[in-house]
């Protein structure tokens, strides 16, 4: 993959006792060469078989923690042809109900999120409590046979690293283990700290997958983010893959090696500096120094500047530990903020799904907070732009979704920089062969 | 039409890449010899070994030219090794850049006194020998409005005032002192080649705003300033050449 001459990026040795992780965990050997059939991206019939063997025995993300502060607040979130809500108790702990009225089967709520006393159906007013049972019944002497059930369907829910899950499956193993070990590599950056600043959910023009598929390899980045080249190294990643979940760590604060020449210090190099109160017009060093020169100042100021990065090891001030949650959970996780995408199936489509990316940012200063929480934007492809990157993935994807219905084309032909997507597959295949 | 650089003798600063170097390789293929320096031993060895030809060669050291000591021990190097001066193009910038006040103490000491005090070495040099012509660069960046408020764009525009008077000063002693203005180049490896991927939406803007809807090529702004530098051009002194392939809208009276 890289010349003999190259050298290796200086990684941290030691892991901080108590955080992340560094330890690389090989992919499995099993993993082999072999063609993805494309039918896993097109077919309506795969994607039926993902409801009911994968989507429907999983634990899914509802939304952030912080948006469930106080009894009543609840999150209304959908997947597949399923809507959920997921709502705070008065004792603190939180519930999960299908979004559907016991009566006529209408939904109880809109997507989004808000608070709650109870929740009463629209068509003719059945009503129930936050925890889910039934509150009032209009003319219930209409109904001599009874209530046909206690109230809404109860489904599991829990908190993890201050994000909100649930499950179709009430068979569905605990949370804390089906997120292992990932909880461990997580909790150090304590995304409680931090604040939503962006929520917006993109309409995509392809397969769930091939979303996923855009941020789980870094093989695209030289033809697809021509300017990441001069920001990071997409080659020289360390990629671990866990039991069903997969990192990669992507060193940042560098140039590629494939830039073999750099005229003076790329912008965005720049731009990395001025954030971390460095100026570039008085470094002297070569330009991949800068990496360490940055994770240096950073570590040496985060006192002054109000921010606890003492669980963090010095390259998670400046890299990005790139984790997938399986099955639709991209982390770009960075010191002070999080850039979480969720990628969800359209509920009938398979050449169609919805991309929701969440900005929390680790806000120390009280005058940099927000007012208010950003509202939740939802908008088509093209409508908004959500930066330079994401557009240039979300340009691609359309495209990649109608040539994989090509007739020419047959499959997935992946090396090995996109070896996390193989073993997304075997995963993938491991709940579909069940 | 004959340049008259034939067994000539020139000195450029940093000629190792893009605009210096494709100067250097036009200078040599005059027969001109060529004395040059770079901070980096790795490029002043790999150019003199790759553009000496039998017509011409080039000689060179590491020198930072922002050390004043360093910078005129290496010009008087030159000549001597050279037998004198006939040529001086003050090549090395510090680039732009609006970081801090930093910027502005950088192109300072590389653009205008890496200019001056180059200037002052040779000069007594050309005098002795009865002659000799100074190319200094310039930009557009000075002569427009471009890219934003920055030390690259003012400082550069002190040295057209200073190129002027050097040649008044020194018209007498038959020493030509010109400057040339170059507009947005493009090369591998340089920096609007960084700018195109990094910061695309100002290299398109910028290309649209060429008549000819690209960038220059080094080669292009290296032969006007070898033209200025030679015999040739005997009768220049003062001017100003823009080179940006018609890039600056302002009328040049």
């Amino acid at each position: 993959m890289l010349k003999k001459s190259y050298k290796k990026v200086d990684r941290v040795k030691d892991a901080v006792s108590g955080g992340t992780p560094i330890d690389h965990v090989p992919p499995p050997d099993d993993l082999g060469y072999d063609m993805i059939p494309k039918e896993r991206y097109t077919s309506e019939e795969y994607m039926q078989r993902e409801w009911t063997h994968m989507w429907t025995k999983v634990w899914l993300l509802a939304g952030l923690a912080q948006d469930l502060a106080e009894a009543g607040d609840y999150i209304c979130t959908e997947i597949g042809r399923e809507s959920v809500i997921v709502v705070r108790q008065k004792n603190g702990g939180m519930k999960a109900f299908y979004n559907v009225c016991m009566h006529r089967g209408n939904r109880l709520v809109a997507e989004g999120m808000d608070n709650a006393e109870t929740f009463k159906c629209s068509y003719h007013g059945w009503e129930y409590g936050r925890d889910g049972r039934f509150v009032n019944l209009p003319n219930g002497e209409l109904f001599p046979q009874g209530k046909p059930c206690k109230g809404l369907v109860e489904l599991p829910c829990g908190e993890w690293n201050s994000l909100v899950f649930f499950s179709l499956d009430p068979d569905v193993m605990s949370l804390e283990e089906y997120m292992a070990p990932i909880a461990g590599h997580l909790e150090p950056y304590h995304f409680e700290r931090m604040v939503v600043t962006k929520d917006v959910t993109i309409e995509w023009s392809c397969n769930w997958k091939a979303s996923v598929d855009a941020f789980n390899e870094t093989y695209h980045v030289a033809a697809t983010h021509p300017q990441l080249l001069w920001y990071l190294n997409e080659m020289d990643i360390q990629i671990d893959c866990y039991e069903r979940h997969s990192r990669y760590l992507v060193p940042f604060g560098m140039t590629s090696p494939q830039i073999k020449r750099i005229p003076e210090i790329p912008p965005p190099l720049k731009f990395m500096m001025h954030e971390a109160g460095l100026d570039p017009a008085s470094y002297e060093g070569p330009v991949d120094g800068i990496r360490k020169t940055v994770q240096k100042h950073l570590r040496e100021t985060a006192g002054e500047k109000g921010f606890d990065f003492s669980e963090l090891n010095d390259d998670q001030l400046t890299d990005d530990f790139n984790y997938l949650v399986f099955p639709n959970l991209t982390f770009n996780t960075h010191a002070d903020h999080l850039m979480l995408f969720r990628h969800r199936p359209h509920p009938s489509d398979p050449n169609k799904m919805f991309f929701d990316t969440w900005t929390i940012q680790y806000i120390v200063d009280d005058e940099e907070l927000p007012t208010r929480r950003p509202r939740h934007r939802h908008v088509k492809e093209g409508e908004k732009s959500l930066g330079m990157v994401i557009d240039q993935d979300g340009g691609n994807l359309p495209k990649v979704q109608a040539g994989m219905n090509s007739a020419a084309y047959e499959g997935l032909w992946l090396g090995d920089l996109e070896v996390r997507i193989r073993h997304f597959h075997q995963t993938l295949d491991s709940y579909l062969e069940d | 039409m004959d340049l008259g650089l034939r067994d000539k003798n020139a000195i450029i600063t940093g000629a190792t890449k893009g605009i210096g170097r494709e100067i250097l390789e036009l200078l040599i293929a005059e027969g001109c010899n060529v004395g040059t320096c770079s901070r980096s031993i790795e490029d002043v060895e790999a150019t003199l070994e790759k553009c000496s030809t039998r017509k011409a060669q080039v000689y060179g050291d590491v020198c930072d030219i922002r050390d004043k000591e360093e910078y005129e021990a290496w010009i008087e190097k030159m000549v001597e090794t050279m037998d004198g001066v006939d040529i001086f193009i003050p090549n090395v910038s510090a680039g732009g850049g609006m970081d801090s006040e930093k910027n502005w103490w950088k192109n300072f000491e590389a653009d205008v006194l890496g200019t001056v005090r180059g200037c002052e070495a040779v000069i007594p040099h050309m005098k002795e020998s009865g002659g000799g012509a100074i190319t200094m660069l310039g930009t557009t960046a000075s002569l427009e409005t471009f890219a934003g408020p920055q030390a690259y764009n003012a400082m550069k525009a002190s040295l057209y005032t200073y190129a002027k008077q050097l040649g008044q000063f020194h018209g007498r002693d038959e020493i030509r002192v010109n400057i040339v203005s170059p507009g947005p180049i493009e090369f591998p490896g340089g920096s609007w080649d960084m700018i195109k991927d990094t910061i695309p939406k100002f290299y398109e803007a910028t290309l649209r705003d060429h008549p000819t809807g690209r960038l220059g090529k080094p080669q292009e702004v290296a032969k006007a300033i070898v033209f200025l530098s030679s015999p040739a051009a005997s009768w220049c002194n003062g001017s100003n050449l823009v080179v940006d392939g018609g890039f600056t809208k302002a009328v040049h009276f």
